[in-house]
């Protein structure tokens, strides 16, 4: 991290409705996300929560019955003669985004790589490609930075491997595939996307410790799209809780996991057992996901809440800030509020990692 | 619950080896020689990475697969062989099988009622129309669902909701054994910790036993009694729970237990994974035996390298 923070991606008030069949779907209601230069966001839900979309705006590659109602993606990026420049990603036509932006200045690592990859062709022309397109960087040229990336990458063997296909590969070698084609044209912002759901917990650190090692040589930013807490522990600076289509707690990473405040976090800490949970039951979140398709009043997390009070119903709960870097939208959080103190067995829990992270050496 | 060691396992697998012939000169051995015990009332848990042959363990136990050669004995049978037409009807009914996507695995086309009532009319296990609209409403009701849920397909119904009616069409037949392969993988994280609750309930309950499959080992830790480690088709380790995440020997589990992320930022960004590479390793799965470390726990290898595996601290 840098002292002066340069400011890579400011998404403001993000509003996004799909229109269906079944009438339209307001899937992304006032999102706000800021990073910087070198830093990782997480961004934590569950399915249809909005995580995905919010990132496909930004890459601009979102469905076509997708209306972006209000808000704006302000991305900044460095020319290559060192000039800075700032756009709004929602004014720019589909065309001028993919030739200034997708792949070139925002990579992203979708999670599966067997469908992200070209089955008939050779992995090496999938790397060269985006140079070529991009840069029109001369073909030779092109093959050695390929070569290179893919030793960068952990994998050995290269030049040959340059000309297998994508099925000669296993699963996390693919995946580094992946990863090399999306920083072949050095970009300033990685967006990964569930990168590792589909693979196995070995090669699941493997890849999250290969991006985290890039991340740190080349200084890039990334964003983790996740619903896995134990990797967004590993990798994130900063957490965005969403739910809903809107963001419910944001935080550093220490904040979110040792002092979370809104009870959708509270559940989903709880409901991951780590490797102490002895309780007999899991704290679960009860129900399921609201269907964006109904519209209610008030807090949509309030149905599956048991700590929603009389108000949730009726009206949404602002951004309460509990620190500079610590908002959450939960009612709970206004001095009016009965005090509530988060469940017991979350409390226990945060109580032990604390004492884990001391006999680690690394104290709060 | 505390289970009962001494007591007649419920299931006895013993040399059990699966083999898939691909061409005339090609043969993959899924499940090369691999030996475990349920208990009833237990959760075992086969934890290994993809094609490590935890899932063809579970088809091999459960009769889709003829297992090319060892012995399956279920509550008292042998169910390696043949089957007789008395075996085949009590295996279908003491061992049932919960799925890991609930969308694939329930037919889009029938309603949660003659789902759940497949079995029921298969075997005979009702007199009148009222008793099975009764045993479906009684299924539906413990595994929290309504009983108006009993008219509607499998499409109206949410992820977690659809695996409560996998669930409730294997509970249905009052079985001894579920093996639930990779059944909470296809799941949200909240969903997860409801279905877990939900099977935990049950078996203390009903007291049946699982065959808990899966690869989210902090999920297979919190469910499970026992757990066998697997790898290329061989049960590397095996041992209670506390005994194999206090004192994991064999390398493969060691690299497998570092893997896991932990929700602990403080701990986690300072942990590097373990490499475990079976080429490299210089480790032979076909020459060993099983050495005891004391309690259940059991560990393959040969005598020099249980003895190096054990002086190194993990």
């Amino acid at each position: 991290m840098s002292e002066t923070k340069e400011k890579i991606l400011k998404i403001k008030d993000l509003d996004i409705t799909f229109k269906t069949t079944a009438g339209p779907v307001h899937a992304i209601r006032g999102v706000n996300i800021d990073l910087y230069k070198g830093e990782t966001v997480a961004i934590v839900g569950e399915s249809g929560s909005g995580k995905s979309v919010t990132m496909k705006a930004a890459m601009g590659i979102l469905a076509s019955n997708a209306t972006v109602d209000s808000g704006s993606i302000e991305f900044t990026y460095t020319h290559a003669d060192g000039s800075r420049e700032t756009v709004d990603i929602l004014t720019k036509d589909k065309k001028w985004i993919r030739k200034h932006i997708n792949g070139k200045r925002i990579a992203m690592v979708f999670q599966d790589p067997m469908t992200s990859l070209d089955p008939t062709m050779t992995i090496g022309k999938q790397i060269m490609e985006g140079m070529i397109w991009h840069f029109k960087t001369p073909k030779k040229e092109a093959w050695d930075k390929a070569v290179e990336l893919l030793k960068e990458v952990g994998i050995s063997d290269a030049e040959k491997r340059m000309k297998n296909y994508p099925h000669q590969l296993s699963g996390g070698m693919r995946q580094r595939v992946v990863i090399a084609i999306a920083l072949a044209c050095n970009p300033d912002l990685l967006i990964c996307d569930e990168p590792t759901t589909a693979l196995d917990v070995t090669i699941q650190a493997k890849i999250i410790e290969l991006i985290k090692r890039i991340q740190d040589e080349r200084g890039i930013s990334v964003i983790y799209i996740t619903h896995d807490l134990g990797v967004v522990a590993k990798v994130a600076d900063y957490v965005n809780v969403m739910y809903a289509g809107k963001i419910v707690e944001k935080g550093t990473i220490d904040e979110i996991f040792y002092d979370p405040r809104h009870p959708y976090t509270w559940g989903l800490l709880s409901a991951m057992p780590d490797l102490n949970t002895d309780d007999r039951r899991l704290y679960t979140i009860p129900g399921s996901p609201p269907n964006l398709l109904h519209e209610k009043t008030g807090d949509a997390f309030a149905p599956r809440n048991r700590y929603a009070l009389e108000i949730d119903d009726k009206l949404e709960p602002p951004m309460f800030q509990v620190t500079d870097t610590h908002y959450a939208a939960t009612w709970l959080l206004d001095e009016r509020a009965p005090k509530v103190e988060m469940p017991a067995e979350l409390k226990a829990r945060i109580e032990r990692m604390k004492e884990e992270a001391k006999k680690n050496g690394s104290e709060l | 619950m505390a289970v009962n060691y001494n007591a007649e396992p419920i299931l006895t697998v013993k040399g059990l080896k699966q083999y898939f012939k691909v061409s005339s000169t090609f043969t993959v051995k899924a499940v090369d020689d691999v030996s475990f015990d349920i208990y009833p009332g237990e959760t075992y848990g086969l934890v290994g990475e993809s094609g490590s042959g935890k899932s063809t363990i579970g088809r091999s136990v459960i009769r889709l697969y003829d297992p090319t050669a060892g012995e399956i004995h279920f509550n008292g049978r042998d169910i390696s062989g043949k089957l007789s037409k008395a075996d085949n009807q009590a295996l279908r009914t003491q061992m049932q099988m919960i799925f890991q996507d609930p969308m694939a695995s329930l037919n889009p086309r029938k309603k949660v009622r003659d789902i759940l009532g497949e079995g029921l009319d298969i075997h005979h296990l009702y007199k009148t129309k009222e008793e099975r609209e009764t045993i479906i409403k009684n299924i539906l009701a413990k595994v929290g669902l309504a009983p108006e849920h009993a008219a509607r397909y499998p499409h109206q119904f949410s992820g977690g909701q659809r695996q409560r009616v996998g669930i409730a069409r294997a509970l249905i037949m009052n079985p001894k054994l579920i093996i639930a392969d990779e059944c909470i993988s296809a799941l949200d994280v909240s969903i997860q910790a409801q279905v877990v609750n939900l099977m935990k309930d049950i078996q203390e309950e009903t007291g049946l036993a699982y065959l808990f499959i899966a690869h989210d080992l902090s999920m297979v830790k919190y469910i499970s009694d026992r757990i066998g480690v697997l790898h290329l088709g061989h049960l590397l380790e095996t041992g209670t729970t506390d005994e194999i995440f206090a004192n994991p020997v064999h390398p493969y589990t060691r690299s497998l237990l570092s893997a896991i992320p932990e929700p602990n930022p403080r701990v986690e960004k300072n942990r590097k994974s373990m490499t475990y590479d079976y080429a490299t390793s210089g480790i032979d799965y076909n020459v060993g035996s099983y050495h005891s470390m004391g309690g259940q726990h059991q560990v393959f290898g040969t005598d020099e390298e249980i003895a190096k595996w054990t002086s190194e601290k993990f």
